[in-house]
């Protein structure tokens, strides 16, 4: 009995520690990329929300920002970089283009929508959203992680 | 995918120089590449001997969507071309449509157009800037150029209701009119913000690591920008005074008075010098529209929005414009009807990407990042 | 001097120039010794029945430009000998429309993936055949009709 309420606090604990600390990657593909340096740009400042530390490798972030239309091209490639982030990781896909397609979506080389190549925790609506809109994403994302309610 | 390196199967050092060239691979993921470059790099050692640029990571079809809807539908595909210079983009393909379709543009509108589009120019330099610095190892200037960009975006966000893409520009006009809330927006911005651009160019320019990490590298001689077709800040970098503002004038620019700025060494720290001086100089054209805007109607009447998609055209027209990366113009062929037979995008940072190869060699596989950010290579623009 | 088969202009006044595929790399080495020094893009129209090259020049000295129009089949000659830019311009075209160059020192595809079937810009594509990108153990992408294992 004691046991199980250790080992569940201590889930607890690593929940909230994983959610207020998520380093995203500094992955940028098309124009919600601007829109993602803005959110961490002076005005709007993400790093209030404990997000702060972008990093440069896949080895060392454990959110993925799909900011901008994926083409046929990218799309494996964007696979491999998610196979290559370390558990756990968490994906938002930012901008119509990379939840559906957007305005390419009868375009001969987009994929329609991220979520066929990698699964997606979080989408953002807008084309492209505004920060406000990223910064409500990362919220949403880091209050399911603290209520344990993502699958991965 | 990334850093994939071959090591030289023989090992060691005083073996024969062949065996030592490695192949690197950069990008598509890396911070440096503005988007998803991919430049697969051949070394000796420190010394970049061969760099092969690949493209296509954000091929949106932009030419084939735009063949099939209307003319003014093809907006949304123009406009995210070069996104963080939208108006400039959207600036191109109205002059076009116009042109082919004998628009008549009232006077007002032809202003609001030429000082959004110089706002717009800051706003695209100041991003260049912030992550030149970030490409630097720099993160100030990031900060500073953010900031700064943000008041030119709120005074969009007043005017437009947008903040990166914003579908303003329509065929015939402008959609709204300039409020007198932005008129203010835009004084208090031209009034300050001169300075605070010497202030972003100094931490670069007075930083003894920035101007010895830039000066006489990546250089492009003349005849090279010439043959590489390299036009805009990095053509006026390297010794060729060409602006199509002075030397084919469209809008207004032939009523405004500013100086375009050359220098002739042809490297990376002579094109941050000339992107900063020309946005001195846009500071200067923002200030005489304000002075001049006259009033009158913001848009044609005869062109109002519900009937745009049935406007048709015959014959075919390219209109070039100056972009903040260089010579942008679309070629539009129409056949009759009211959708257009061919779009064809001269998008500037395509040639100007096309002279890496010559632009790296021989220099270190440590000025590669100042090299590529100093071409300011936007990939909506490249891939299309 | 090459002869020219027709002449006419854009809206704007830009003056327009038909030539024989034969003599189009001639006629444009003619024109560079003009002054016409930057060549600022290469496009190509699909006409169903037709294939067309266009090159837009520019003389950077006396600031006028002109547009070289030619008629082909599908086959044209590089002009890589005297614009390094033409390189990738050509490339592009070869891609989306499918006008090939002869002499072309690297006709590859350049914006879409190698092995890519059909050239899109063609009037007759079919946009509703999707084809996907993979990735092969060496890096390089492969492409296929149906999905693959990374969708």
């Amino acid at each position: 009995m004691s046991d199980s309420i250790l080992v569940t606090s201590l889930d607890e604990a690593l929940k909230w520690g994983t959610g207020k600390s998520l380093w995203p990657f500094t992955f940028g593909l098309a124009c919600c990329a601007i829109e993602m340096m803005s959110a961490m740009g002076s005005d709007y400042d993400w790093a209030r929300f404990g997000s702060d530390v972008f990093r440069d490798s896949p080895r060392h972030s454990d959110l993925m920002i799909v900011s901008g239309t994926v083409t046929k091209k990218m799309a494996p490639r964007i696979r491999r970089l998610y196979d290559q982030m370390a558990f756990p990781k968490f994906v938002i896909s930012m901008g119509a283009c990379a939840s559906a397609g957007g305005p390419y979506v009868r375009g001969y080389s987009v994929v329609d929508g991220v979520d066929q190549v990698v699964p997606v925790d979080v989408y953002v609506y807008g084309c492209p959203p505004r920060p406000e809109a990223l910064i409500q994403a990362l919220k949403m994302l880091q209050d399911r992680i603290v209520a344990g309610r993502v699958k991965h | 995918m990334m850093g994939r390196i071959q090591f030289p199967s023989t090992g060691g050092r005083g073996t024969d120089m062949e065996d030592k060239v490695i192949e690197v691979n950069f990008g598509p993921q890396h911070p440096s590449t503005h988007g998803v470059l991919r430049i697969k790099v051949k070394l000796d050692g420190e010394i970049i001997v061969d760099a092969q640029p690949v493209i296509g990571y954000l091929h949106r079809n932009a030419e084939k969507l735009a063949e099939m809807g209307a003319y003014p539908k093809g907006m949304i595909y123009i406009d995210r071309l070069d996104y963080v210079a939208a108006l400039n983009m959207e600036l191109g393909y109205v002059l076009a449509v116009e042109n082919l379709m004998d628009v008549q543009v009232p006077e007002r509108a032809l202003w609001i157009r030429q000082m959004m589009v110089e706002l717009n120019r800051e706003a695209s330099h100041l991003i260049w800037l912030g992550t030149h610095g970030l490409d630097m190892g720099m993160l100030t200037p990031f900060f500073y150029c953010f900031r700064e960009r943000e008041r030119i975006l709120r005074i969009f966000d007043e005017i437009t209701g947008s903040r990166l893409l914003y579908n303003y520009f329509a065929i015939g006009g402008v959609y709204s009119d300039i409020t007198p809330k932005a008129i203010d927006m835009i004084k208090e911005w031209t009034e300050d913000f001169g300075t605070k651009l010497e202030e972003i160019q100094s931490i670069l320019g007075k930083s003894y690591i920035y101007v010895s990490r830039t000066k006489g590298v990546g250089t492009l001689s003349a005849e090279d920008v010439l043959s590489y077709g390299v036009t805009g800040p990095m053509q006026r970098a390297s010794g060729i005074k060409r602006d199509l503002r002075k030397d084919s004038p469209y809008l207004f620019y032939d009523k405004v008075n500013f100086d375009v700025p050359y220098r002739t060494e042809g490297d990376v720290y002579a094109r941050f010098l000339v992107r900063i001086e020309e946005m001195r100089q846009s500071i200067k054209i923002v200030k005489q529209v304000l002075e001049k805007l006259p009033q009158g109607d913001f848009y044609n009447k005869k062109y109002s929005k519900p009937m745009l998609v049935r406007l048709k055209a015959t014959g075919e027209s390219y209109v070039p414009t100056e972009s903040p990366k260089g010579e942008f113009g679309i070629h539009l062929i129409g056949d009759g009807s009211s959708i257009p037979y061919r779009v064809r995008i001269r998008s500037p940072s395509f040639a100007n990407l096309s002279s890496i190869p010559t632009m790296l060699k021989g220099y270190k596989i440590a000025d590669l990042t100042a090299a590529v950010s100093s071409i300011d290579p936007v990939f909506g623009e490249v891939d299309r | 001097m090459i002869p020219v088969e027709s002449e006419s202009s854009t809206k704007n006044g830009i003056k327009v120039i038909y030539v024989a595929k034969e003599n189009i790399l001639p006629f444009l080495k003619e024109k560079k010794e003009e002054g016409f020094d930057t060549l600022l893009m290469i496009s190509g129209v699909d006409y169903k029945d037709h294939l067309e090259v266009l090159y837009h020049l520019l003389s950077s000295k006396n600031n006028t430009r002109i547009i070289v129009k030619t008629k082909t089949d599908g086959e044209v000659d590089s002009v890589t000998s005297l614009w390094k830019g033409a390189d990738w311009h050509e490339r592009e075209t070869w891609d989306l429309v499918g006008i090939k160059f002869k002499n072309h020192p690297n006709l590859k595809r350049i914006l879409l993936a190698e092995g890519w079937v059909g050239h899109p810009l063609r009037k007759d594509y079919p946009m509703d055949k999707k084809q996907y990108v993979n990735l092969a153990d060496d890096g390089e992408d492969t492409v296929s009709f149906d999905r693959g294992e990374g969708y």
